[in-house]
């Protein structure tokens, strides 16, 4: 077939990018659309006749204080996770840049926790502030660990902070040392000659040219830690006494297992328009902060 | 730019057919209706026990899926045309059901809890002329309709171990002794002084929702579970002062002050309460008969028997000397994509399974399940199921008040009860969160 050039192009296009655009119309939008459908019908799921509601899913949404109480856990979940992941990061990429011996193996060992998967980092977190931590706790009379963090709603929180940063630090640190590698050494240079201290090297020089990776880390940390859900379920299952339930996963219950899926649809909508906003208002800030060396 | 339109034309239509294929839903539902009168027919014509028939069941009970396989595999010796493939899940069958619903494969005989046979009652085959329909224990209506097959019967209260409490009485002990909260708080203390813990409560959210506080429901005075839900929708139940309620609450407040996990109780799960009463480092334990399993590994020849909850401090209380029984698992047959060989071979299979020696065997002695209808004679081997089906047979039972709540119940007020547990909120507080749970159930 000798097609002209511009058809030609096209051909080339959809051969390369038809597969992943069937892929993602099929995964994410139709889903993303039929949820918009759904939010206007009171449908649990099974029955065939469906009444129509109107808008009555997103008010009850709305209204609905124990979601905006979830949404409040999440987005105290967020500031801490974000904060600490970042912090964690930075120092492992410093600690993993500055030429110490076995750096190499600190590296592979940081970033080791990414590579397993939410439900079963959850469920070995979850024997360890059990049952490791407590009986440790009991044999040593360590006062903080003599009972299981997840039956206290404030330490299960923070535990749940603690396997979130646990997993993510080691991946934000790979993103972070390719940042650190790429700060030039002459303006370093530069600096020292100008009497510059280890420390405000860092603060005046390192950190600004590495607004690029900080731009990345923080919106995929924002991001993941907003919609997580497999640590959250194999971690507390929500508990103690449903006061670990973030966002995902009242969503997810207000869905699947109250079975209302149009209530469950509106209010995973407000939660995707808020992550929506939020990563891009962040994005859209940090890039303006971006300096030239 | 003919070749051009027509490029676009083969991707647009291939993207609509992986969409359409997505989406299912009433089309396909009309063809496979259509298809299975065409099947159905033919095979009236020719002769219908021949032709092989393939069928899905979905296990909800995992700790059975052995038993239930090789149970097939007798069945399927005796009706070679028919193989029954077996799906097993795990915590929620209504979410998988739900799944194979929307995929549109849905499992033709499918094991749910009682309570959300409800949600499927326009999906299930009507199965009131059933044979075993007529041997039914107690009527099992939806509708005015046999919708569901019981498939197992089950009952819970305080599950006790017998050597440790006849050592603590010294002597033969009899559960009906316990007629009272008092009584029960005796009962402890003479265990407490053999150096025993008396209780280990069990801090799941399920068995503290949907079978501890659901006996609250279950124990009112005319026992119409239903009834009193519905005073607890509209409002007008005055939970708080209810005498059973109390009641209820008084004899856990009992069990508190006496539970082997004072210190700790929400580090207590459903392995561990169940295991301390095995191993015997416990007496008794709050759960139901399907921890006989559980009990069997740390003790396989111990004996166990269930003393009921009291609910009062009134000895004439029938209540008190009442177990909580019902049929939890049943089974209802898909009639929605099913064709008729393929629901006239599951409704075979569950005829095999109540008139049939092999499959009565199966129930009762493989699977230590008690059964629902009134033509098996086999007992259960176990002690827990064997005193189930003694309450039960001199009629003190009271509803398995479990079957009547919505999905989340053991999730939301079994959170609340946990609170209970460990002194977080008190009794009216308690009250409040079960009303508002109630009355925002539309």
């Amino acid at each position: 077939m000798k097609l002209c050039k511009k058809t030609q192009n096209l051909v080339n296009r959809m051969l390369f990018t038809g597969p992943s655009i069937i892929a993602f119309l099929s995964i994410i939008i139709v889903p993303f659309l039929f949820g918009v459908y759904i939010t206007l019908f009171k449908w649990n799921g099974i029955d065939s006749d469906v009444p129509f509601v109107g808008f009555n899913n997103y008010l009850e949404a709305f209204s609905d204080k124990a979601y905006w109480v979830s949404i409040w856990l999440t987005v105290r979940y967020v500031l801490a996770s974000v904060l600490l992941i970042n912090s964690v990061a930075f120092a492992f990429a410093y600690l993993v840049t500055s030429g110490i011996k076995g750096q190499n193996i600190f590296r592979a060992t940081f970033f080791t926790p990414n590579l397993i998967g939410g439900l079963v980092l959850g469920f070995i977190w979850q024997f360890m502030f059990n049952n490791f931590f407590v009986s440790m706790g009991q044999k040593y009379n360590i006062l903080i660990f003599s009972k299981t963090w997840l039956g206290d709603e404030t330490l299960a929180f923070w535990a749940l902070v603690i396997v979130s940063v646990w997993q993510y630090a080691g991946y934000m640190m790979v993103i972070m040392i390719a940042g650190l590698i790429n700060v030039p050494k002459d303006v370093l240079e530069a600096a020292r000659i100008d009497g510059a201290t280890n420390f405000r090297k860092l603060i005046h020089v390192t950190l600004p040219l590495m607004i690029p990776s900080f731009i990345i880390t923080i919106f995929l940390s924002l991001q993941r830690a907003f919609m997580v859900y497999d640590v959250n379920y194999a971690l507390t299952q929500g508990g103690p006494f449903g006061s670990t339930v973030l966002a995902s996963m009242f969503v997810y219950n207000k869905a699947f297992v109250r079975l209302d899926y149009g209530v469950g649809q509106a209010e995973a909508f407000i939660l995707f328009f808020l992550v929506a906003g939020i990563t891009i208002f962040q994005v859209y800030t940090t890039k303006k902060m971006e300096v030239e060396a | 730019m003919k070749q051009f339109r027509l490029l676009l034309i083969v991707i647009l239509s291939v993207s609509i057919l992986l969409l359409g294929t997505a989406c299912g839903g009433k089309a396909s539902e009309s063809t496979a209706e259509t298809s299975a009168a065409q099947s159905s027919e033919q095979a009236q014509t020719s002769a219908p026990s021949e032709e092989p028939v393939k069928i899905t069941f979905l296990n909800s009970k995992e700790d059975i899926n052995q038993q239930i396989v090789d149970a097939i595999q007798v069945f399927s010796a005796a009706n070679p045309n028919i193989t029954i493939e077996v799906l097993s899940t795990g915590q929620s069958p209504v979410e998988k059901a739900i799944s194979l619903y929307a995929s549109g494969t849905p499992a033709t005989l499918c094991m749910l809890d009682a309570g959300d046979i409800q949600k499927f009652k326009d999906k299930a085959a009507d199965l009131s002329n059933e044979k075993w329909a007529a041997e039914l224990a107690q009527p099992n209506q939806i509708d005015g309709k046999t919708l569901a097959f019981p498939f197992a019967v089950e009952g819970y209260g305080l599950i006790y171990n017998k050597s440790v409490v006849e050592k603590a009485v010294g002597g033969s002990f009899d559960p009906s002794s316990i007629n009272t909260t008092a009584a029960l708080e005796d009962l402890f203390q003479k265990i407490q002084s053999t150096g025993v813990a008396p209780v280990n409560i069990g801090s799941m959210d399920w068995s503290l929702g949907n079978h501890f506080l659901a006996l609250a429901y279950a124990t009112q005075p005319d026992n119409d579970v239903n009834k009193f839900l519905d005073g607890l929708k509209s409002g007008t139940s005055d939970l708080v002062n209810n005498p059973a309620y109390n009641g209820l609450l008084d004899t856990f407040d009992v069990m508190k002050k006496y539970n082997m996990s004072i210190n700790d109780p929400m580090a207590v799960t459903y392995e561990q309460s169940i295991g301390a009463v095995a191993k015997g480092e416990a007496a008794m334990t709050f759960n139901g008969n399907w921890a006989m399993m559980e009990i069997q590994k740390s003790n396989p020849d111990g004996e166990f028997g269930f003393v009921p909850v009291p609910v009062s401090n009134n000895a004439s209380d029938a209540a008190n000397l009442s177990i909580a029984v019902g049929a939890t698992k049943q089974i209802f047959i898909d009639k929605e994509k099913s064709t008729d060989a393929q629901q006239a071979a599951a409704k075979k299979f569950l005829d095999w399974i109540v008139f049939d020696p092999a499959g009565q065997n199966f129930l009762v002695k493989e699977s230590n399940i008690i059964p629902a209808y009134k033509n098996i004679a086999l007992e259960p081997n176990n002690s827990l199921a064997k005193a189930i089906v003694l309450y039960n047979n001199a009629g003190k039972s009271i509803p398995f008040a479990g079957n009547f709540v919505p999905g989340d119940h053991w999730k939301v007020l079994g959170a609340s009860m946990q609170k209970y547990l460990v002194d977080k909120i008190d009794r009216a507080e308690l009250a409040t969160d079960v009303e508002a749970y109630w009355q925002a159930i539309k």
